[in-house]
Parts: structure tokens; C-alpha cells; sequence
């Protein structure tokens, strides 16, 4: 009688056959293999849902499912799996049509990892008028958690606003050119604002830790109608930092 | 909680909707793996909890690995069970990760000792993580193991005497098994203990067509069907009144059908209290 497979070596054998596509395996195997593959591109569309409606529910199943075989979640949070499916769409033959697609995968990415983050405490002008005069330019500032910036050679933002399901039938100029996104957590949703190329240098400084005098510096010398005073009061009004840590 | 009350599986389409109207439920339902980042939907829990009794219900634990329970996963579900204090939890006699690799599917298991040993050892260490007992649920099948040795109600209620956990039966479930595999249902019940049952689940279930054969694919996408409901039934007279919830992932419908399946479910629930009552 033989000796039955232990029970590791009989998971890896099985979860062999499910991700091959040898045709012996059986109907009812098939079963789980059908459901695995199209589960995580169900998952994939709910993380991306501008690139299913920029590409359709066939051409989006299709490029999830080939997504997802070569790059096949590790952990069971489907939330945050798809980290790469950006860089697979920028790389995958068919999309190339569309030059702004892996773009706008970044796009849906970063505003499906904001609304998954913590909102946390921001800083508000309230916050800032506590400190110290002089204290400012020195500052470092935190970006908030979920912040992130998107940019792309081409308009994303309107191409995004012209894929929402109730948005008119309007084509969209690709000759508009760049765009700058900062991607937001707000307090019941996550969501984007455009910003000039002053306030991206600025933004991506502040990020990295420099002071606000020296983002302002950077932000200056990339663009001669950078306004700190401007810039600053907006991203403070749309609550970009984390509250400082008293 | 009491045992004759039912609810439903709140997603993400109804959430705001709950919300907004608070309809009164016995019990909601939400899927662990859903709510363990930081999002707007978790505030929207942490409200509801106020107004509802919940059922945490974990989908990627992967009871069924003999690789063992992902100990990171296992931390953020323990902190989310910590945090909402739900009125139940569970997962299911499945696995879905194997060599690190997760499948997003509940893979069926071989019923031997040897993974009898290695869902105690899973199930122990899960409700050793969250100091709290967890039922485990019977899983929809496609296919017969061969090697299996042991039948899957006597695999359940092994696991249930070894580990300490409940079950959870879940009556869509067990239709779709019973059919795929050629069993009767009624018999599949017979190797129950009662007292380990915690809690009812019912579903719908799609009817495929296939080189003559009918296969039932359990895909949460329709109503509970009439065979379903009269085994849901038999349970309940069998196994007493416990919690129900209906569950529907694919396809939701309005809200009010939801509900209206769950009450649905109550009722049959309460006429049972009430002829236990009069026996008694």
C-alpha cells in the first residue's frame, strides 16, 4: 500500500495543479482553478476601477488574470495586493494603445492605498498658530499617512473624472499635457488635487524631510511663480501633514 | 447573544446605507480580511457596533496549512477581534496558502489524522491568539479526496472535541457538498454533536451544466434556494435555534431582500424556540 503524500507535500502538489494548466487535472478542479483566477481579477478591479473602465470588464479580466499568475498575492488582504500592476500594465503588449493606462494604475493604487490608511491627526492652522514665531522655517513636516503624488505626462486627472460612471461623454485632450496629483485620505474617502509644478517640487521636499524653507528653495528654483505663502495655506487647507508630535 | 436570531453579511454597497437607516438585525456579518486596514469602512463598523452584535468571519486564516497560520495575519485579525469585540468568529476546515502563495479560494483538505492534527494545532493557536473560542465552518466540495479516511462531519466533530472550537454549519454548504460528492445530506448531519454548534449560514448557490453532469458552485449570488431553506429547517430541528446569518458576495441585491431573507430565517428560528417550549 503506498505510503499517503504528507500533508505539505500534498498542498504544494495540489496548488501545483491549480496554477498549471495541465488539461488531466479534472472538470472539478477546474472549479478552483476558475475561481481562484477569477476572484483575484475581481479583487484587481475593485482596486483599479478607473483602468477596468478605461479598458472594459473583458480586456481588464484578461490583463488581471495574467497579472495575477505571474504576480500572485503572498497574504489574504486583497486591499493591498496589486503593487505592481502598474509597472505589468506599462510593460503589457495590448495596453500599449493607451499610454496614459499605467499611469492611471498608479492613480487607483495610490487612492485605494489612501483610503486604506489611517486618517490620523493633520496639522491645521489652528496647529501651526501655536508655534513659536520664527520656529516655521525650520520646520520638518510630516506628510500624513495615504499621501501620496502621481504625476504623468499626460491629463490623468480629467481622463479619471471622464471614466467615472456618471461623468458626461466627453473626450478628453491628451495635448493638455501634465499632471501633478496629490493623492489625499480625507475623513470619509480618499481622494486627489492638481497641483501646479512648484507645489509638487514643494510637496516631494516635505517629504523627504526638509525643512520648509528648504522645499520652498527647491520649489523656487524649478518654478519662478512658486508662492510659499500660497502653497503652504493650501496644502495646510487640504490637511497634507500629520499633526506634530507635541 | 439568543440563539434565534439571524442577520445578514454587511458589504461594502449596503454600508453607508446601514449606516444611514439602522435597521434592526440581530447580527452582522463582516469578512476579517476586509477590515484590517485603517479605512473609512472600519470607522463605519466601529459606529455600528453600538446598534448590532457582529460575527467576524475570516476567509484567509488557511486553517487547513500544514505550512501553519501566517503569523502576521494572524496578529492583525487577533487586533481586530480585540477592537470590535464581535459576538462570534470564525473561519473555515479549508486552506488557501500553500508555500507562501495565497489563493484567494477555500482548497479542500484530505480528512486524515494527520490533517486532523494539523487543524487542531491551526485552530488552537488561533483561539490561543484571540483568548477566545472560534467556530469552524464546513466548506462547499467539488471534489473527494482520495486519501481522505474519515468522513467530513466526523472530521468536524473531531476537531471540535480536540481544539475546543464550535462549528459553524452552513446549510448552503452542505447541499452543494451533498450533491457534488453524492451524499445525503440528512446523514452528513448525523455525525453531529449538538452542543458544538454555534452558529447557521445560508446562501445561494449557482446550478451549472456540464458534459451532462449538474455541478452546484457555491458563489453567493442569489437567493436561498427552496432545498437549502428545508435543510436549514431540518438543522434547526435537529441542532436547536443558533444564530443565522444569510450571506450574499456576488450579484447583492437591495437591502430589503437581504433582509427580508433573513427574517425569512428568523422566523423558522423562532418557531422552533417556540415548539421546544411547548415540548418542554
Amino acid at each position: 500500500m503506498p505510503v499517503p503524500l504528507a500533508l505539505r507535500d500534498w498542498q504544494a502538489a495540489f496548488a501545483a495543479d491549480l496554477i498549471g494548466d495541465a488539461p488531466g487535472a479534472g472538470k472539478r478542479l477546474a472549479i478552483h482553478r476558475h475561481h481562484v483566477a477569477s476572484s483575484l481579477a475581481r479583487a484587481l478591479a475593485v482596486t483599479f476601477p478607473t483602468v477596468e473602465a478605461l479598458v472594459g470588464a473583458d480586456f481588464f479580466r484578461q490583463a488581471a488574470r495574467a497579472f495575477a499568475a505571474q504576480d500572485p498575492p503572498t497574504q489574504p488582504v486583497l486591499a493591498e495586493y496589486g503593487a505592481g500592476f502598474a509597472d505589468f500594465l506599462a510593460a503589457h503588449a495590448p495596453a500599449q494603445g493607451l499610454p496614459y493606462l499605467a499611469d492611471m494604475a498608479r492613480l487607483d493604487w495610490a487612492l485605494n492605498a489612501a483610503f486604506h490608511s489611517s486618517r490620523g491627526l493633520r496639522l491645521t492652522a489652528e496647529g501651526l498658530s501655536i508655534l513659536p514665531a520664527g520656529r516655521l522655517a525650520t520646520l520638518s513636516l510630516r506628510l500624513a499617512p495615504g499621501t501620496a503624488l502621481v504625476c504623468s505626462r499626460y491629463p490623468i486627472d480629467e481622463i479619471w473624472r471622464a471614466s467615472q460612471p456618471d461623468a458626461p461623454d466627453e473626450a478628453v485632450d491628451l495635448a493638455r499635457g501634465a499632471a501633478r496629483l496629490l493623492v489625499l485620505r480625507r475623513a470619509d474617502d480618499a481622494a486627489f488635487v492638481a497641483l501646479d509644478a512648484g507645489e509638487a517640487v514643494f510637496v516631494v521636499a516635505l517629504g523627504e524631510g526638509r525643512s520648509l524653507e528648504a522645499a520652498a528653495g527647491a520649489a523656487a528654483g524649478s518654478d519662478a511663480c512658486f508662492d510659499l505663502s500660497r502653497a503652504f495655506a493650501r496644502l495646510i487647507g487640504c490637511e497634507v501633514f500629520a499633526a506634530m508630535q507635541q | 447573544m439568543k440563539a434565534a436570531v439571524a442577520g445578514v453579511g454587511l458589504r461594502a454597497p449596503h454600508l453607508a446605507a446601514i449606516d444611514r437607516e439602522r435597521p434592526a438585525a440581530g447580527l452582522l456579518e463582516i469578512h476579517a480580511e476586509n477590515y484590517l486596514c485603517e479605512s473609512p469602512a472600519l470607522a463605519t463598523v466601529e459606529r455600528l457596533r453600538g446598534d448590532y452584535d457582529f460575527s467576524i468571519h475570516a476567509v484567509g486564516l488557511s486553517l487547513g496549512s500544514a505550512d501553519g497560520l501566517d503569523t502576521a495575519h494572524l496578529a492583525r485579525v487577533a487586533a481586530l477581534v480585540k477592537r470590535l469585540q464581535p459576538a462570534l468568529v470564525s473561519d473555515h476546515l479549508a486552506w488557501s496558502t500553500s508555500g507562501g502563495r495565497y489563493f484567494n479560494d477555500l482548497l479542500p483538505l484530505p480528512y486524515t489524522e494527520e490533517a486532523l492534527e494539523v487543524v487542531v494545532a491551526n485552530v488552537q493557536r488561533l483561539q490561543d491568539a484571540l483568548g477566545r473560542s472560534v467556530a469552524v465552518e464546513n466548506p462547499s466540495g467539488y471534489l473527494a479526496v482520495a486519501q481522505s479516511t474519515l468522513s467530513e462531519p466526523a472530521f468536524l466533530a473531531e476537531l471540535a472535541r480536540r481544539s475546543g472550537c464550535s462549528l459553524l454549519l452552513d446549510a448552503n454548504n452542505i447541499h452543494v457538498t451533498a450533491h457534488n460528492l453524492g451524499l445525503d445530506p440528512g446523514s452528513w448531519l448525523d455525525g453531529l454533536p449538538a452542543e458544538a454548534i454555534a452558529e447557521f449560514h445560508l446562501a445561494g448557490h449557482a446550478v451549472n451544466q456540464a458534459d451532462g453532469e449538474t455541478i452546484l458552485i457555491d458563489d453567493h449570488g442569489s437567493a436561498v434556494s427552496d432545498g437549502v431553506w428545508a435543510l436549514f429547517a431540518e438543522c434547526v430541528r435537529r441542532f436547536g435555534p443558533r444564530p443565522t446569518l444569510v450571506e450574499w458576495d456576488t450579484d447583492i441585491p437591495a437591502l430589503a431582500v437581504l433582509f427580508d431573507e433573513a427574517r425569512r430565517a428568523e422566523r423558522l428560528l423562532a418557531e422552533e424556540d417556540a415548539r421546544a417550549a411547548r415540548a418542554a
